[in-house]
């Protein structure tokens, strides 16, 4: 785990969390000591704020991508939601906002982690919804819910890609093809019918979350 | 400056003495030609005031000239007959630029004065911002640092439930100073202008739902009722949602915990309605304008800044819609509407 960032005092919570936790734990505090270290030690994930003083978190973030495999969870502040989804551009795999809660920090690193062996089962179940890739069918506590094939799509997108964080231009690349990666124009309204149809409760959703500015992300509901 | 600016001066300073010409010859057989010349004065007066001093003397040397030439002896010439109407003619001009002259000047002691008014009015503006917010710092640093020192103190036999407290303490605070930053950043963003919108089409439930999560646990309390069939609405979802947070969080801190909070969503005539009711005090009817101005809190108000309201009527019209307060017998109702998409997304698939 490598640990990108130049101010002392969250560079020592996040240390001794990582490390209370049991992960191995490397700290840089520009961004030319962070490419230093990821070349030495390769990291499996990397934590990286995004204002660093000698360069752009994004410029790193888009190197560390040319050749690193390691997960990037980038660090953002309140109100840069530009900055946040340009990492994402870049090749950062999720994002915490600062202020943080280490819980939500953990979470998110133990998702990144799992990820690099992504579940192929063909039926996933998802707390009360189980879905079956195969046959296209979906079932809300046993019954089955009728989904149109463009929500179905969105669903399978969502259903593969579990606790992913997902923007909204690669949804709509995925689900409605490359000409409408700039316009989210029916993502909303689809998610919101997605959620009317399998969520207890669509305005607090425990499935199909937002990231508000950058994406949706689909949970099993604890 | 401008040339319209010039063209409305030099226009003007032409009609004043055309309109002094004028009066000067209506008067002409009432009183000795010599004495009327007096009346430029006013010309070259008003354009003083008007135009100011660059405008005022031209047009003392021009009234000069035409009362010579059109008046004095021996007329339509600018040859005088008599010395004392050579003396004449200087004191008109001197008591015309000197009249200018003042003029002038007490039109920039206003402007001055209006200046050093407003600088005054904005100071005191920025004091009473950053009283309130110093004690709203304050109060959880302070609230922050007892806990925690409570914490490290070993002498302190601290109980594991009262561990907890000082650690809820230190939670709660820590994430009011959040939202005191958020408020701050969001209030500057909109005193910088119109705040710059990526407005995308959104549904009032996906929206409700992104603003309930931020709110955390106290969210709880609110009960909402979405119909199905609300048509979407092309807002800037990070504003709406951040309005949304602050009416809501304003009907949570001045009702009691054991109220619910009521968020209705319902078709307007030209859009989505969302009213916000809670079971607290209430806005007199005196205090429901004031409420929506930064640094303002009503009478009732328990704490706070006072930056939430402000914050989020300056959002919702940057998105076309509009916050107010129903009258309400019981509690306060917030509503909120925001114009329709204009087109509707086609559903089908």
């Amino acid at each position: 785990m490598l640990v990108v960032d130049d101010e002392p005092q969250i560079v020592r919570a996040l240390r001794t969390s990582l490390e209370a936790t049991g992960y191995d734990v490397d700290v840089a505090a520009t961004g030319e000591q962070a490419v230093a270290a990821a070349a030495m030690r390769p990291p499996d994930a990397v934590i990286l704020d995004l204002v660093l003083p000698d360069r752009s978190g994004i410029d790193v973030c888009r190197e560390l991508r040319g050749w690193s495999k390691a997960a990037i969870l980038v660090l953002s502040a309140v109100g840069d939601e530009g900055e946040k989804v340009a990492a994402l551009d870049a090749g950062a795999d999720d994002y915490v906002t600062k202020p943080f809660g280490i819980d939500e920090l953990l979470a998110r690193l133990r998702a990144l982690m799992r990820r690099a062996a992504p579940s192929t089962a063909p039926v996933v179940e998802l707390g009360d919804v189980v879905v079956d890739l195969e046959r296209r069918l979906v079932t809300l506590r046993g019954d089955p819910v009728a989904l149109t094939p463009t929500e179905f799509d969105l669903l399978r997108l969502f259903v593969r890609n579990e606790g992913k964080l997902l923007t909204h231009p690669t949804i709509l690349r995925e689900v409605w093809g490359p000409a409408y990666g700039d316009e989210s124009h029916y993502l909303h309204v689809y998610v919101s019918q997605l959620r009317q149809k399998l969520e207890a409760d669509p305005t607090r959703p425990r499935l199909l979350l937002t990231e508000p500015g950058a994406g949706y992300r689909l949970v099993r509901p604890s | 400056m401008d040339g319209s600016r010039v063209a409305f001066r030099t226009l003007f300073s032409v009609a004043a003495v055309a309109v002094v010409t004028g009066v000067v010859f209506v008067l002409r057989p009432a009183a000795p030609v010599v004495s009327l010349g007096v009346i430029y004065v006013v010309a070259v007066v008003a354009v003083a005031v008007v135009c100011g001093l660059a405008y005022a003397v031209p047009v003392a040397v021009a009234s000069m000239l035409t009362f010579n030439f059109l008046f004095l002896p021996p007329v339509h010439t600018f040859a005088l007959r008599e010395s004392e109407n050579w003396v004449a003619l200087a004191v008109y001009l001197v008591t015309g630029v000197v009249v200018g002259e003042l003029a002038t000047r007490s039109r920039r002691l206003a402007r001055e004065a209006v200046a050093a008014e407003t600088l005054r009015q904005s100071d005191a503006a920025k004091t009473a911002v950053l009283r309130a917010v110093s004690h709203d710092l304050r109060s959880p640093l302070t609230a922050i640092r007892t806990a925690s020192e409570g914490l490290a103190n070993p002498s302190l036999a601290l109980g594991e439930a009262e561990r907890h407290e000082l650690l809820d303490t230190i939670r709660i605070e820590v994430r009011r100073l959040e939202r005191l930053v958020e408020n701050l950043l969001d209030l500057s963003r909109l005193e910088a202008g119109p705040a710059v919108r990526t407005p995308d089409l959104w549904p009032v439930d996906v929206l409700l739902a992104t603003a309930l999560e931020q709110l955390g646990p106290d969210a709880e309390r609110i009960a909402v009722t979405v119909p199905t069939d609300i048509p979407p609405v092309t807002v800037d979802s990070a504003q709406i949602e951040r309005a949304l947070v602050n009416l809501l969080e304003n009907a949570l801190k001045f009702s009691s915990p054991a109220d619910a909070v009521d968020v209705k969503v319902s078709a307007a005539e030209r859009g989505v309605r969302v009213t916000i009711h809670d079971r607290g005090p209430g806005i007199p009817e005196a205090d429901r304008g004031r409420v929506f101005e930064a640094f303002e809190r009503g009478s009732t108000a328990v704490r706070g800044t006072g930056l939430g309201l402000p914050i989020a009527r300056g959002f919702v019209e940057a998105n076309g819609g509009t916050v107010s307060i129903a009258a309400d017998p019981v509690g306060a109702t917030f509503v909120l509407e925001l114009p329709a998409a204009a087109e509707r997304p086609a559903l089908a698939t």
